[in-house]
């Protein structure tokens, strides 16, 4: 089981609200939807892992951090996200990461 | 009397011949005797380093404008009265049920005294580096709960039993056990290392724990000095072996661990000293 990390970015968002649409229309059962919802966290755990090959440096201050269930959560302020290409700045950012290396699939809401 | 006052800190002893503590005798030598000589002044402050560092410092400052008169005063007496100044300060500094390491013997031993004994326990004063305090919030805490909802909070059970929290200012970190005991660390001052844990306290109770201040208690305090000359380890070693242990190859600092007050000192050739306990 892979993370459920993505469902909450824009992606995985219109994806949830495209199912429930199709629920309330009866096109769909929930149980499918969920299904569906699953096979997204394995599409895209796999394609972030295998077919994404960029990098971007990011660098700001730190405002707080938590660690919990292996999670961790941070929010920076005045970020800059460096790309070769161009760079992005930001006031605030909350980033969310899970253990990358762990053989254990982990269902993290 | 004045080029006792221009002399460099590190060697007052060595210009005028009634200036050293053993009139004659060299700082460095092995016969020098136990209650003498420079290093016995920035432990003995350490007597006095927890909660009257200020006490310390106004003293400092008394010497130092004592100093000041005294230059102003004439040669005769300029010199008695920083040393009568001197043994009155040796016997305010320590707190009550403390004794002095090195009481007013050396008085009698140096009746006609230059100012370099004031300016000797003026010259350096061991800063805090580090305060490490418990105290018991007197309830049991839901580690998950206080990692979940409070900031800048780690909780890895796996690897360890207690959230780790940090705080700003003053700036330490807290280890928080679930039986409501609290460890805080970092602080560089015992004033600053308990208003730390009173907010570490009232982090845990805003988060909605009946959370109390009990037993507030400082287990260690560490501090560092530098004498500003070279020391000789291994002439350290001989005269006190009973207290030093000296191991060049494990580690390049001398540990002495002092019997009254109980106080491990780190002891390396440049000169500076790590003191703690």
């Amino acid at each position: 089981m892979a993370y459920q990390l993505y469902r909450n970015t824009t992606l995985g968002n219109s994806l949830q609200e495209s199912l429930d649409e199709l629920i309330q229309s009866q096109q769909i059962t929930p149980q499918l939807a969920l299904q569906v919802l699953l096979q997204f966290d394995k599409a895209i755990n796999s394609a972030l892992a295998q077919r994404v090959r960029n990098r971007v440096n990011f660098r700001g201050s730190l405002n707080t951090y938590r660690f919990c269930d292996n999670v961790w959560t941070f929010v920076l302020n005045d970020v800059e996200f460096r790309e070769v290409t161009e760079l992005v700045k930001v006031d605030k950012v909350k980033i969310v990461a899970c253990d990358g290396k762990s053989k254990y699939g982990l269902t993290v809401i | 009397m004045d080029q006792n006052n221009s002399l460099p800190p590190y060697a007052p002893g060595l210009a005028s011949p009634q200036g050293a503590m053993t009139p004659g005798i060299p700082i460095f030598s092995p016969m020098m005797p136990y209650g003498t000589g420079l290093t016995p002044q920035p432990v003995q402050s350490t007597n006095s380093l927890s909660l009257l560092e200020e006490q310390q410092r106004q003293q400092q400052q008394q010497q130092a404008a004592q100093q000041a008169t005294a230059q102003q005063a004439t040669q005769g007496t300029s010199g008695q009265t920083p040393q009568l100044f001197h043994s009155q300060t040796l016997t305010t500094a320590p707190l009550p049920g403390t004794t002095p390491l090195y009481p007013s013997p050396m008085t009698p031993m140096t009746p006609i005294t230059p100012a370099t004994p004031a300016s000797e326990s003026s010259g350096i004063v061991p800063q805090l580096q580090n305060i490490v305090s418990t105290v018991n919030l007197g309830c049991k805490l839901d580690l998950k709960t206080i990692a979940l909802r409070a900031r800048n909070a780690e909780y890895n059970p796996k690897r360890f039993a207690a959230v780790i929290m940090r705080i700003r200012e003053p700036r330490t970190t807290a280890l928080i056990f679930s039986s409501g005991k609290m460890v805080c660390t970092g602080a560089k001052s015992e004033e600053q290392s308990r208003l730390a844990a009173r907010k570490y306290a009232r982090v845990v109770q805003k988060l909605g724990f009946p959370a109390k201040f009990l037993d507030f208690k400082i287990q260690n305090m560490v501090g560092s000095c530098d004498v500003k000359f070279p020391i000789r380890l291994e002439g350290l070693v001989l005269t006190h072996q009973q207290f030093s242990s000296y191991e060049p190859e494990l580690f390049p600092g001398l540990i002495y661990r002092m019997i009254k007050p109980r106080i491990v000192l780190l002891i390396f050739v440049s000169g500076k000293v790590v003191l703690t306990g």
